[in-house]
């Protein structure tokens, strides 16, 4: 009997665990990878890439109430595999931020690594900002080998675990937060 | 001791349980804390606590479900689980939620208290102020930059690069650059003679800038720094656009920023006021279920401890109830319920030694009745009890050898339903009934029946019991076969007679008949013809008679003898052809017999057997005086679980006075003139020396009539 009430426990936990990922890439509010590609120049691979952020009204409403709202641009590269795993050969992290400034009425961005940024008179254009990506180095060519097979992905994370600690557990609850992107995933021209 | 071992785990191993309860707890509620480290790690602890609580509910639930089937199953102990759990939960449950109510009650107030419309107000106010001051000074520098612009417009003829640097630091700004119309740069001068490249507008700035002709606006230049831009156009031969960069004092700047933190974090607070509330709220709740339902299953586990040793003893008490006395439960604790076990270890102990002495006094009284009743049934006497309605209760062997009856068939019945399946017993019986009914004391009786092998005579005693209380509770009849004995007692007797009479009275015949031919001869010569001819006849009558008393003494001695003196088989239909060969010429004798003959066979002497034959024969000739009709019969007939051969005689002569039949068989008992009146009563002791009977039949009306019966072989 208690075997099978642990086997009960153990089948609810997997059924919550496996159910919770599965909403993140689904939803009206997720932002949107458009185009994204990666082009050699001087021996670098550069990425370039627009993306739309679309913003739920709660994340709106968030943002206008003084609370930062903070994005993460995964890039991986990947050899391709015939058996096994796909072997990941790159990777690289964009982090923004975006926030609201009541004193003089802009929207800040702000790039988290690098901390450029700037102000926006709307959110509109601070979005807009946000949402280009324009010859960013990834990878040396030679990290690459001839006649091999590459894969490059690109996805945007919104940062829930960022969020302030009250919002947090809605934020996995309410899908007006489920602002994060899926994978856009392309071959690499080698 | 094995027990003790098993106690303390349990016991660590729940209060490791709850340990980790309350350090997951402590860190969930630690984590809310915004500056905490733990921050980062409240979504993964809320999930693990969650978890938690749903695996502890899963016990719960299966524990609950379990001790339902067992409710079902009506298992021993499972009610006082139930009782004792819903107790405790009604006791855990009640103060738990008065404490959550009052805590939401509290937190919900606690939050609300932080904000009102006055600190919003003046929130909105505070920063309304910085806004009011910084814009006042963007005004004023905006002016400044105009009037500048103006007197460049009318000086735009000789403007010079050089210029610049003056109007700047007339201004007190710290960066000013002339643009083109194009954004092309004219002049430039800084108060940091480092910065050679200036601050340039965006093209958001140029269009605003196009469509109204002025610009200003506040510019963060770093972290801390504010920096008002102004671009004011410049009509001239071009237009122009003069940029001023004018640094806010860091004193206002501070100042503004610091207003701004505030509000913006009341702002944040303010809108976080509901997710802030639900926050707490679920920890409140996740705290309240997790310590329940904690408690509750270790209710459960402690529960069990305590209702084992019950429903030990409630299935002890189950196997003593239902025969099984030998029944011992471990005892598992030195408490009160194992004082209960113990005591109900002795109390089975005893009750089981108690039941071996009984069993063992039942079986030495058991053993006692059957050696009684192996007494009783090896008695030669025959012992019939009855109960209170004088029903047979128990018959002995000697019972069904003495009547031949199987009386035990008959256990429960009345000696008269005996009797209505056994006519020859019926009268004997009905006066042992009659007896049983009527005798307050012990009483004896002679009773005489036809039996199998022939009349049977009995010696029946019969005793009623008495109760301790006096009451009547049945009675006991004793009956002894004593046929043999009043046989033997008789023949004693007859033969004591026979002789006597051949002593006293024979002896002194042959004297008198000696006597008598002594006479006869001395005085018969001497005595004249008329005398000698009377003395001649009076000798010959003494001696004829003496004669004739010989011959009725020798009979009477020939009585007295045991006549069944060799015993062979014999062949009765022969024996009677054989001994009416010797009268048949005299009368019409008609001997009837059964087909056949072989089966008219029976065990006895043959002298006596023909002796029998030929007194029967010789009466009914006398009976008849020679000129009657004689009949015989012969036939096997089954009585009494035994054969016999039934021999008719049968006359038709005067026949036998009814006064007569009883006494017919006794000795000196005759109807004729002639005879000793020993015939029939030899006839009688032969028949029942050889185990028969002889009986007058009263149904033959023309005549005598005589019914042996014999025992077949």
């Amino acid at each position: 009997m208690r075997a099978f009430a642990r086997h009960k426990a153990l089948a609810f936990v997997l059924l919550w665990c496996g159910l919770l990922p599965a909403p993140v890439f689904a939803g009206s509010y997720a932002a949107l990878v458009k185009s994204a590609e990666l082009a050699l120049q001087d021996g670098d691979y550069l990425l370039s890439a627009e993306i739309q952020y679309r913003l739920s009204p709660k994340a709106t409403d968030a943002l206008k109430n003084g609370i930062p709202l903070y994005w993460a641009v995964d890039i991986e590269i990947t050899r391709r595999r015939d058996f096994g795993w796909n072997e990941t050969i790159a990777e690289k992290n964009l982090r923004f931020k975006i926030q609201y400034q009541a004193l003089l009425n802009v929207y800040r961005v702000r790039n988290e690594d690098s901390g450029e940024g700037g102000n926006f008179s709307s959110l509109a254009s601070a979005l807009e900002a946000l949402s280009t990506i324009r010859y960013v180095p990834v990878l040396r060519k030679s990290a690459l080998l001839e006649g091999e097979h590459y894969a490059a992905g690109l996805r945007v994370v919104f940062e829930r675990e960022r969020l302030p600690l009250p919002l947090r557990p809605f934020a996995y609850l309410n899908r007006q937060w489920y602002l994060s992107s899926g994978w856009y995933v392309w071959n690499l021209k080698n | 001791m094995e027990s003790e071992k098993l106690k303390p785990p349990v016991s660590v191993s729940i209060l490791i349980l709850f340990a980790l309860i309350l350090l997951s707890l402590q860190l969930m509620s630690s984590a809310t804390q915004e500056s905490s480290e733990l921050s980062a790690m409240y979504s993964w602890l809320l999930l693990i606590n969650a978890l938690g609580s749903v695996v502890l509910f899963v016990l719960v639930v299966a524990n609950i479900l379990a001790l339902t089937r067992r409710l079902k199953k009506r298992e021993a102990g499972s009610r006082l689980t139930t009782r004792m759990l819903s107790l405790f939960v009604l006791q855990a449950l009640a103060p738990a939620a008065i404490v959550f109510y009052f805590s939401m009650q509290f937190l919900h107030q606690g939050i609300d208290s932080w904000f009102n419309v006055e600190i919003d107000r003046a929130m909105e106010d505070a920063l309304e102020l910085s806004q009011a001051s910084l814009d006042q000074r963007m005004h004023w520098h905006l002016m400044q930059t105009r009037q500048l612009a103006e007197k460049l417009q009318l000086s735009s003829e000789g403007f010079s690069a050089h210029e610049i640097d003056n109007f700047r630091a007339q201004l007190g700004a710290s960066e000013m650059t002339l643009f083109s119309r194009q954004g092309r740069i004219i002049a430039s001068s800084s108060v940091n003679p480092a910065d050679i490249l200036p601050s340039i507008p965006d093209e958001e700035i140029w269009l605003q800038l196009r469509q109204s002709g002025d610009y200003i606006a506040l510019a963060p230049v770093s972290e801390n720094e504010l920096m008002i831009r102004s671009i004011v156009t410049v009509k001239g031969l071009d237009t122009w656009y003069i940029q001023t960069l004018f640094p806010v004092p860091l004193r206002i700047a501070d100042l503004a920023d610091s207003v701004e933190f505030a509000f913006v974090r009341y702002q944040e607070m303010n809108f976080l006021r509901d997710s802030l509330k639900l926050t707490f709220s679920l920890a409140l709740s996740l705290v309240l279920l997790m310590s329940l339902l904690a408690a509750i299953w270790v209710a459960f586990i402690s529960i069990r401890h305590i209702v084992a040793p019950v429903k030990e003893l409630v299935k002890g008490t189950q196997a003593v109830a239902s025969g099984h006395y030998e029944q011992q439960l471990p005892v598992t604790a030195q408490d009160d319920l194992g004082f209960l076990v113990e005591s109900f270890n002795i109390m089975t102990q005893r009750i089981s030694g108690a039941r071996d002495e009984i069993r063992q006094a039942g079986v030495e009284v058991e053993n006692q009745r059957a050696y009684l009743e192996t007494i009783l049934a090896n008695l030669t006497a025959g012992v019939i009890s009855f109960d209170s309605n004088y029903k047979i209760r128990t018959a002995n062997q000697a019972a069904f050898r003495i009547f031949h009856v199987h009386v035990n068939q008959f256990i429960g019945q009345s000696l008269l339903s005996l009797a209505q399946d056994h006519a020859e017993l019926s009268e004997p019986l009905k006066s042992i009934q009659r007896l049983l009914e009527q005798a307050d004391d012990i009483w004896q009786q002679r009773i005489a029946f036809l039996g199998p092998n022939g009349r049977q005579e009995l010696l029946c005693r019969g005793t009623p019991m008495y109760s301790h209380e006096g009451a009547r509770v049945g009675a006991v009849v004793v009956f002894d076969d004593v046929t043999d004995l009043i046989q033997a007692q008789k023949n004693a007797a007859w033969g004591e007679v026979a002789r006597r009479l051949a002593h006293e009275i024979k002896n002194p015949l042959t004297p008198i008949q000696l006597s008598a031919e002594r006479l006869q001869l001395k005085l018969s010569a001497k005595l004249e013809d008329g005398d000698a001819d009377i003395l001649q006849r009076s000798t010959r009558t003494i001696v004829q008679q003496v004669e004739a008393m010989k011959e009725m003494v020798d009979d009477f001695s020939e009585y007295a003898k045991t006549s069944k003196k060799q015993a062979v088989n014999i062949d009765l239909y022969a024996l009677v052809q054989e001994v009416l060969g010797l009268y048949v010429l005299k009368s019409g004798v008609v001997v009837q017999a059964e087909q056949d003959k072989k089966r008219l066979g029976i065990n006895g002497d043959p002298v006596s057997i023909r002796q029998v034959l030929h007194n029967l024969l010789k009466n009914a000739l006398e009976a008849t005086e020679g000129h009657g009709h004689i009949e015989v019969d012969m036939r096997r007939i089954q009585k009494n679980n035994g054969d016999f051969i039934e021999l008719g005689f049968f006359d038709d002569g005067p026949g036998i006075k009814e006064e007569q039949i009883e006494q017919i068989f006794e000795p000196y008992v005759t109807t004729k003139a002639k005879g000793t009146g020993l015939g029939l009563a030899i006839v009688k002791k032969i028949v029942e020396e050889h185990g028969g009977a002889i009986w007058v039949d009263t149904r033959h009306k023309n005549g005598a009539g005589f019914i042996i019966h014999l025992p077949a072989i």
